[in-house]
C-alpha cells in the first residue's frame, strides 16, 4: 500500500474514532454538567461558611444560633417558613438573606426581640455600600446560610430584653461614653475587646491603650488611634488587610463622640 | 418540434454537458477539470500535460500560499518531526476554540467567573472547549519551543533562513504573551495573582516602567480596567500580529527557501545518489495536502483523547481576591524560568534587563553565528551553548517552583500540604462519609482503626491523619515545631457540610513564646473525595 493510501486509511480509522469519542463524551454531558453543577454548589456553601465565620458569626453565632436580644438566629424554623411573610417581602428567600447582607438595618425589624448592635443595627456588608464584601461573597454567604434549612430548629423562645439606662453616673465619663460610641457604631463586628466584642475581621483591641505607643515610632497612642479611625489605611497591622475598615468615619462619628470613643479605646490596657 | 427533437444526438448532449461541468469545476478548482480532480484524489499521476496541478498554485489564493512542492529530504520525519506544521495546528484550535468560549465569556470582574463556572456546568461540550482551549494553548508553547531547538540544533537559520528565524523568535514572544494575557480571563486566584506578579515586573522597567504597568493594568492595580485590557490584547490584537508575523515566517518556508534539507544530505559526506534523491520533488498536489490533512485528523484525534481520557481538566481556583495573597503563588510552568531569575536578585535586572538581553540574543543569533556549516560536529561551539543554555534554562525553572528557596513556617507548611487553599490535597482525597466528627490529637489519637463504629472503618481517613501525625513529628524532629502540638478537630456544621479544625502549637524558638497556627476547612459532600 502507497503511504498516500495508507494515510487516507488511517484518516478514515481516525475520523471514524473522533467522531465516536466526542458522541459518546456528549452522551455523558448531561450527567457531568449536573454533578458540575452540584460541585460549584457545594463548593459556594464551603466558601460562604468560611465568610459567614469570619464576618457574621460574632453577632448571628458560630452555628448561626444568634445572641438572645440583640441578632437573630438564622438556623430557626421561623426564618425558612414565615420570615418573608412577616416582612411582606415579594422574591425569594435568598434574594431577601442577599439584600439584607448587602445592605444592613438602619433599624431594627422587631427591636423588643433583636434590637441589633445599636444604629445601625446591622451594618451594610456589600462594598457598593461602604462595607467589605463583594457580591459574589454575599451570594456565598447567602447560599450558605440557606443550607441551614434541612437542619433548621424549632421555634427560638425570646423575651423581650429590659432597655438599659445609662446613669448619670456613666454620661460624666468620657470612657462609658467612649464604650457606648463603640457599641452604637459596630466596630465590635469586627474587632474584638475582650468581654465586650468577638469580631476578627479587623485587628484586637483588648490592649490598645498600650499598644498604641509602640506601633509608628515617634506617634502617641492618642494620636495613632485617631488617626487609625480617620484614615485606616494610614498604617495597617501585620496580617491585616487594607481597605476593609470604611473610610468615612469623620462622616459617622461627631467630634465630640470621637473624643470620648479615643479615651475608650485609650482606656483598654 | 419533432424534427428539432429528431436532430438531437443524445451522444452528443452528453459530451456538451460533460464539458459544461468541466468548465464550472476548473473555474472552482483553479484549473482542475473533473478527471484532474479524481485523480488527485486518488493519488493518481497527473491526466493533463504540462502538470495542471501547478497552475492551482497561481491562480487560487489559498494555493498560492502553498508550497508546490518540498524536497524530499526536507519532509523526513525525523528531520522536522512535523513541529511547525502542529505549532500552526494548534494555533488553529486555539483560534477555533476561543472563538467558542468568547460567545459565553464576559470581561469583566463580576462577570467573568461566573462565565467560567457558567460554561462548565450549563454549557455542553462547554468544559471540553474549555479543557482543549487551555490543553491546545500549553501544546502551543511547547511545540513553539521544540520546533525552535529543532531550527537552531539543525543549523536551519542561516543563509537565506536568518530573516525566518527572526519572525520565528517574534512568534515565540506573541505565543507567550498571547498565554499570559488569556492566563488573566477566568478571574480566579491563580489568574489574578500571577499576571499581577508579571505585570509587576513590566513596572520595575526603568525609566517608563511605571506608565508600562499602568497601562497594562489601566489602574494601579488590575481591576475592570486590566481585565478588559488583556481580553482584548488576548481576542484581537496579538491574534492579529500572530497571523501577521505567522503569514510572513510561512511564506518565506513555503515559496522562498523551503524547509532545510538535513545537514547531512545538504554537506555530509553521502553519495551523489542519496543527495539526488534528496533534491526530488514531493509535489503539494496531492501528497502534500493528503499528507497535511492526515495530520490535521491525527492531531485532533490525539488532542481529543489526551483531553477527555487523560487531562485532569484546567484549573479554577477560588474567584479573584485582590484582598489575599495565595500562600503558593505559582506562574505558568513556561514561566517559571523567569520566576527562577527573579529569586537571584533585583527585579529590573532580572525580571526587565536579562529577559531582554535573553530577546535580543534570540534575535540575533543568525547574524552573530558566521560558521556557514550546518551539521552537529562542525558547529561545535553553537551546539554546545545551546545545550547549555537548555540546562540553565530547566535549572531556573526548577529554581523558580514555589517550594525552591521560599521558608514558610513549619505549621503554616504542613496544614497548607495536608490541605491547600487552592486546589486539592490529601484532605480532599478523603470520602465525606469517612470524615467521622471527633477530636484528633496527635501522637495521642491512635492512627488506627479510628472509626469502629463505622461498618469498613475509615481507612482513607486514618491514612490522612497519619500523613498529618507523620508531617508534624518529622517538624518536632528537625527542630521546627518545638513541643509541637497538633490537633484536628472534625464537626458536622450544616447538612452537608462538615468543618475541620488543623491546630498546630509551638514554642517559638527564639522568644519561647507560644505560638498557633489554626485554619477552618470547610468540606461539602460534594466537593470531597474527588
Amino acid at each position: 500500500m502507497s503511504r498516500f493510501n495508507l494515510e487516507i486509511l488511517l484518516g478514515i480509522i481516525l475520523v471514524t474514532l473522533s467522531t465516536v469519542v466526542v458522541v459518546v463524551y456528549g452522551l455523558n454531558e448531561e450527567g457531568r454538567m449536573e454533578r458540575e453543577s452540584e460541585a460549584q454548589h457545594g463548593k459556594a456553601i464551603e466558601v460562604g461558611a468560611g465568610l459567614y465565620e469570619s464576618n457574621c458569626s460574632g453577632c448571628h453565632g458560630l452555628k448561626g444560633e444568634g445572641i438572645l436580644g440583640l441578632c437573630p438566629p438564622l438556623n430557626d424554623t421561623h426564618f425558612f417558613t414565615d420570615r418573608l411573610k412577616e416582612v411582606g417581602w415579594s422574591g425569594t428567600l435568598e434574594d431577601y438573606i442577599v439584600s439584607t447582607v448587602a445592605s444592613g438595618r438602619t433599624t431594627s425589624t422587631r427591636p423588643d426581640q433583636f434590637a441589633g448592635q445599636g444604629n445601625p443595627a446591622m451594618p451594610a456588608w456589600s462594598d457598593q455600600y461602604g462595607g467589605p464584601l463583594r457580591p459574589d461573597q454575599i451570594q456565598n454567604i447567602a447560599t450558605f446560610v440557606m443550607n441551614w434549612e434541612a437542619t433548621a430548629k424549632e421555634g427560638v423562645v425570646i423575651e423581650a430584653l429590659p432597655t438599659p439606662t445609662p446613669s448619670a453616673e456613666d454620661l460624666a465619663d468620657p470612657v462609658a461614653r467612649g464604650r457606648q460610641v463603640y457599641l452604637d457604631k459596630g466596630c465590635g463586628g469586627c474587632h474584638t475587646i475582650e468581654g465586650l466584642s468577638a469580631g476578627t475581621v479587623g485587628p484586637n483591641q483588648s490592649n490598645i491603650g498600650s499598644m498604641a505607643e509602640t506601633r509608628i515610632p515617634g506617634m502617641p497612642a492618642e494620636d495613632y488611634i485617631r488617626e487609625s479611625i480617620l484614615d485606616p489605611s494610614a498604617y495597617i497591622v501585620e496580617g491585616y488587610q487594607d481597605n476593609i475598615m470604611p473610610k468615612n468615619y469623620d462622616e459617622l462619628i461627631e467630634a465630640a463622640q470621637l473624643d470620648d470613643l479615643v479615651a475608650f479605646l485609650l482606656a483598654q490596657q | 418540434m419533432l424534427r428539432t427533437l429528431r436532430t438531437i444526438d443524445i451522444q452528443d448532449l452528453r459530451q456538451k454537458a460533460a464539458a459544461a461541468i468541466d468548465h464550472r469545476v476548473r473555474i472552482i478548482t483553479a484549473g482542475l477539470g473533473i478527471d484532474e480532480l479524481r485523480a488527485v484524489l486518488r493519488g493518481d499521476p497527473p491526466t493533463e500535460k504540462p502538470n495542471p496541478r501547478f497552475k492551482v498554485h497561481t491562480a487560487s489564493f489559498l494555493f498560492h500560499i502553498r508550497p508546490r512542492y518540498y524536497q524530499r529530504g526536507s519532509t523526513i520525519l525525523t528531520h522536522t518531526f512535523r513541529l511547525g506544521f502542529f505549532t500552526t495546528f494548534f494555533f488553529g484550535v486555539e483560534l477555533i476554540t476561543g472563538i467558542i468560549l468568547m460567545i459565553y465569556y464576559v470581561p469583566t470582574p463580576e462577570g467573568a467567573y461566573a462565565s467560567m463556572l457558567k460554561i462548565m456546568s450549563e454549557v455542553p461540550f462547554g468544559n471540553l472547549m474549555r479543557d482543549l482551549h487551555r490543553l491546545g494553548a500549553e501544546a502551543t508553547v511547547i511545540f513553539t519551543f521544540l520546533h525552535m531547538l529543532r531550527t537552531y540544533f539543525t543549523g536551519s537559520y542561516k543563509g537565506e533562513r536568518t530573516f525566518t528565524w527572526l519572525t520565528g523568535v517574534i512568534l515565540l514572544g506573541i505565543t507567550l504573551f498571547l498565554s499570559f494575557f488569556g492566563y488573566l480571563l477566568p478571574w480566579d486566584q491563580l489568574a489574578y495573582w500571577a499576571v499581577t506578579i508579571g505585570t509587576s515586573m513590566a513596572e520595575s522597567a526603568p525609566l517608563f516602567g511605571n506608565e508600562v504597568n499602568l497601562l497594562l493594568r489601566g489602574a494601579p492595580d488590575i481591576g475592570a480596567g486590566g481585565l478588559l485590557r488583556a481580553y482584548l490584547l488576548h481576542i484581537i490584537l496579538l491574534p492579529l500580529l500572530a497571523l501577521l508575523v505567522l503569514s510572513i515566517h510561512y511564506y518565506k518556508v513555503a515559496r522562498e527557501h523551503g524547509i532545510s534539507l538535513p545537514a547531512r544530505m545538504e554537506e555530509g559526506n553521502v553519495s551523489p545518489e542519496v543527495k539526488k534523491t534528496a533534491k526530488q520533488r514531493w509535489d503539494y498536489l496531492p501528497d502534500l495536502f493528503s499528507h497535511e490533512v492526515y495530520l490535521v485528523v491525527l492531531g485532533l484525534f490525539l488532542l481529543l483523547a489526551v483531553t477527555i481520557f487523560f487531562y485532569g481538566g484546567a484549573p479554577l481556583e477560588n474567584i479573584a481576591n485582590p484582598q489575599q495573597t495565595p500562600l503558593d503563588t505559582k506562574s505558568p510552568w513556561y514561566f517559571w524560568w523567569l520566576q527562577g531569575l527573579l529569586k537571584l536578585g533585583d527585579k529590573t535586572i532580572m525580571g526587565i534587563i536579562i529577559p531582554t538581553l535573553i530577546v535580543i540574543l534570540l534575535l540575533a543569533v543568525p547574524y552573530i553565528d558566521r560558521n556557514p556549516h550546518r551539521s552537529f560536529v562542525k558547529r561545535p561551539i553553537a551546539v554546545g551553548l545551546g545545550v547549555l543554555l537548555l540546562l540553565v534554562l530547566i535549572l531556573l525553572s526548577y529554581m523558580g517552583l514555589p517550594q525552591y528557596g521560599i521558608e514558610t513556617p513549619a505549621a503554616t507548611r504542613i496544614i497548607q500540604d495536608m490541605s491547600p487553599e487552592e486546589g486539592h490535597g490529601p484532605l480532599n482525597q478523603v470520602s465525606y462519609d469517612q470524615l467521622q466528627p471527633g477530636f484528633y490529637i496527635v501522637n495521642e489519637t491512635p492512627t488506627e482503626n479510628l472509626c469502629p463504629e463505622m461498618d469498613f472503618g475509615c481507612p482513607e481517613l486514618e491514612e490522612f491523619f497519619s500523613l498529618y501525625s507523620f508531617r508534624v513529628n518529622e517538624a518536632i524532629e528537625s527542630g521546627d515545631l518545638q513541643n509541637g502540638e497538633a490537633v484536628m478537630v472534625i464537626e458536622n456544621w450544616q447538612e452537608d457540610l462538615k468543618k475541620n479544625t488543623m491546630r498546630i502549637t509551638w514554642d517559638d524558638s527564639e522568644t519561647g513564646e507560644k505560638k498557633s497556627y489554626e485554619r477552618h476547612i470547610y468540606i461539602h459532600r460534594n466537593t470531597s473525595g474527588e
